[in-house]
């Protein structure tokens, strides 16, 4: 029998090799005229996928709704931006961001993973806003201003270096981090841990009696998506040459959760897609009028109401059936795949 | 300064003052602690409705209705409008598999919408409707706000209505039956759905109320729930989710923090004081002080 879940993450792997190829056209359009403004959107767009990227390994597959993942994107922001104005070195900076994330990743989640449910969600959402605030009101990191004047760093890989000032190498760089983080995502998901998780969801109770630590997997899942949301937050002050409070706050985390019901829950590229989808709207939207909140909040109830998959998951069952008719392997009428999907709403 | 004058000029104003924004901030969380005790449903929107009831009492006040009448108006009307929320918002996704996230996911959609349509209607701008009853009286030596102390005893008075109501009523024990088990509540004759309803609304009146309340002190703009919400939920969490005399307690204990801790440090950091309380109650009190609503 085929595994549905190893099928259904081949399907995400197919919508992210659509994703880099509609992403490398951006970049050569943008490089063939010259553009600026949209390559440092769509570059933006893809750090806080990485943030959402990290909300939806929590609550996609742990089922943990996390309110606050913007303090480790936050924390990863700070590192880098403090480091960068020390020594400009990227991969220190990245190393830094990194290690600094993980400690805090690990003191948040012996806090988080004492509690479940929306204990969880509003644990996160005030552990983001014990230390938001704290950053807010610290003179050394800037108070409510930030951090200005970050240099614009040389990005080296061995004997080739690009400049973070260049659109389109940092925006291809973005785009290989970001990539990279879901690859490895999906590639533990696809291990005996990841199958953990996906029981975790299904049903919590069951998975110790099988001799698996609840404990252990939620406490793995919860440092891992820290230190992708930090290491994606180690990106933003390359781009903007700033940071401030405000990335740690609850809109941000907000709009990573926004991001990934609208591109679907428990589909990971669905979190990517989502981010963008979301930048798109507000430019859309924004250039009307405003306030785009109404309508974007607007969808998003729709979204949690009625398409509690998102956009991807509306797509990819049928990219499934594709695959499997290529295996020519008829699938089970009996069996969908909508019953074993992590992630799902439905019961 | 000897210590009596200390006493007299720095502490006791300050403690009245907390005492003032502890029954403000217990009148909030009334509303969320009912709702969550009642259907386990996290109101993310709550806020959004106390702004609903501040805003409302500002455009009626303006139009030239008596502060005493729109305290019995805008929670009146508040009653519809949290009616239809649940009906259109609640109901709907009630009994998905996972309630709390999903409910708690379209009341913040909800709080989005909610927020830009007031700074739609009224602008974003900080508006402060006239104090209704202005001066201040000396009480032992200490200078009180009239309005302060009239908040005071009002909020005791509707902490105090709504726990009779609840404890004490047969409506109330309707409500804690509907909430402990509903499918047996329902076989002995409970309006389940009615009652669900009907508390999710009192809920939102009561933020509304609240709304009408604090406007005169706390000023109204469009992102005044948010602030707010913030303080309401570690109440409601270090009191124990859904226990009204644990959101008594609770709000009337990190309020003194906060007032009292400002004297000794920067205002500045009494914020990171009160959320640190939630944190570590989460970690080592999940339950909070009070158990649940329907289950004590």
């Amino acid at each position: 029998m085929r595994d549905r879940l190893t099928l259904s993450m081949r399907a995400s792997h197919l919508l992210a090799l659509i994703f880099v190829a509609a992403a490398l056209a951006l970049a050569a359009i943008g490089a063939a005229s010259g553009d600026t403004f949209y390559l440092r959107l769509g570059t933006e767009a893809l750090i806080f996928a990485g943030l959402a990227l990290s909300v939806d390994l929590l609550l996609g597959y742990s089922g943990a709704l996390s309110l606050g993942q913007a303090l480790y994107f936050g924390i990863g922001a700070y590192v880098s931006a403090l480091t960068l104005l020390k020594v400009p070195s990227f991969w220190l900076a990245m190393a830094a961001a990194g290690g600094v994330t993980l400690v805090a990743s690990i003191l948040g989640g012996l806090i988080a993973n004492r509690v479940r449910g929306v204990y969880f969600a509003l644990i996160t959402f005030g552990l983001a806003q014990v230390v938001a605030k704290v950053v807010y009101n610290t003179r050394e990191l800037g108070a409510s201003d930030g951090m200005i004047g970050i240099p614009v760093i040389e990005i080296g890989f061995g004997p080739v270096s690009v400049s973070a000032g260049n659109p389109v190498g940092f925006f291809l760089i973005v785009l290989a981090i970001i990539m990279g983080l879901y690859g490895l995502t999906a590639y533990l998901l696809d291990t005996p841990f990841g199958r953990v998780l996906t029981a975790l969801k299904a049903n919590e109770k069951r998975v110790p009696f099988l001799g698996y630590s609840v404990w252990r997997a939620r406490m793995f899942s919860y440092v891992l998506a820290g230190l992708i949301a930090g290491l994606s937050g180690a990106l933003y002050p390359m781009l903007r040459g700033f940071v401030s409070p405000e990335l740690m706050f609850f809109a941000t985390s907000g709009n990573a959760v926004i991001s990934v019901i609208l591109g679907g829950v428990g589909t990971l590229i669905g979190a990517i897609y989502g981010s963008v989808l979301l930048v798109v709207l507000k430019s859309i939207i924004g250039s009307w009028t405003e306030h785009h909140l109404i309508v974007i909040g607007l969808i998003f109830m729709i979204c949690v109401m009625f398409l509690p998959k998102g956009l991807v998951g509306f797509i990819r069952p049928r990219i499934e059936e594709r695959l499997l008719a290529g295996a020519r392997e008829p699938a089970a009428p009996s069996f969908t795949s909508a019953q074993l999907e992590p992630g799902s709403a439905k019961p | 300064m000897n210590a009596l004058d200390y006493l007299q000029f720095v502490l006791a104003p300050q403690v009245v003052n907390g005492l003032a924004l502890g029954v403000a901030v217990v009148l909030v969380a009334l509303g969320l602690t009912i709702i969550f005790g009642m259907l386990d449903v996290i109101n993310m929107s709550h806020g959004e409705f106390y702004a609903i009831g501040a805003y409302a009492a500002l455009a009626l006040g303006a139009a030239g209705i008596s502060f005493w009448f729109l305290l019995v108006l805008v929670p009146v009307l508040m009653v519809p409008l949290g009616m239809a929320a649940e009906r259109l918002l609640i109901r709907p996704v009630f009994d998905s598999r996972d309630r709390h996230v999903t409910t708690l996911l379209v009341t913040f959609g909800l709080a989005l919408v909610v927020e830009d349509l007031l700074k739609v209607a009224f602008g974003p701008n900080t508006q402060r409707p006239p104090t209704p009853i202005p001066g201040a009286i000396e009480l032992a030596g200490i200078i009180v706000p009239n309005y302060r102390l009239f908040l005071i005893v009002v909020g005791a008075a509707i902490v105090t209505g709504v726990a009779y109501v609840v404890y004490r009523t047969r409506l109330g024990a309707m409500v804690r039956a509907a909430a402990f088990d509903r499918n047996m509540a329902a076989s002995l004759g409970v309006p389940v759905a009615l009652v669900y309803a009907g508390t999710f609304a009192f809920g939102v009146a009561l933020a509304g109320l609240a709304g009408v309340l604090l406007a005169p002190i706390y000023s109204v703009f469009p992102t005044m729930g948010r602030d707010f919400i913030l303080l309401a939920f570690t109440v409601v969490i270090v009191g124990g989710m859904g226990s009204i005399w644990g959101a008594v307690v609770a709000g009337l204990l990190l309020t003194q923090v906060q007032a009292l801790a400002s004297l000794v440090i920067s205002p500045v950091w009494t914020d990171p004081i009160v959320f640190g309380t939630m944190v570590a109650f989460l970690v080592f009190r999940p339950q909070g002080l009070f158990g649940r609503l329907g289950h004590a």
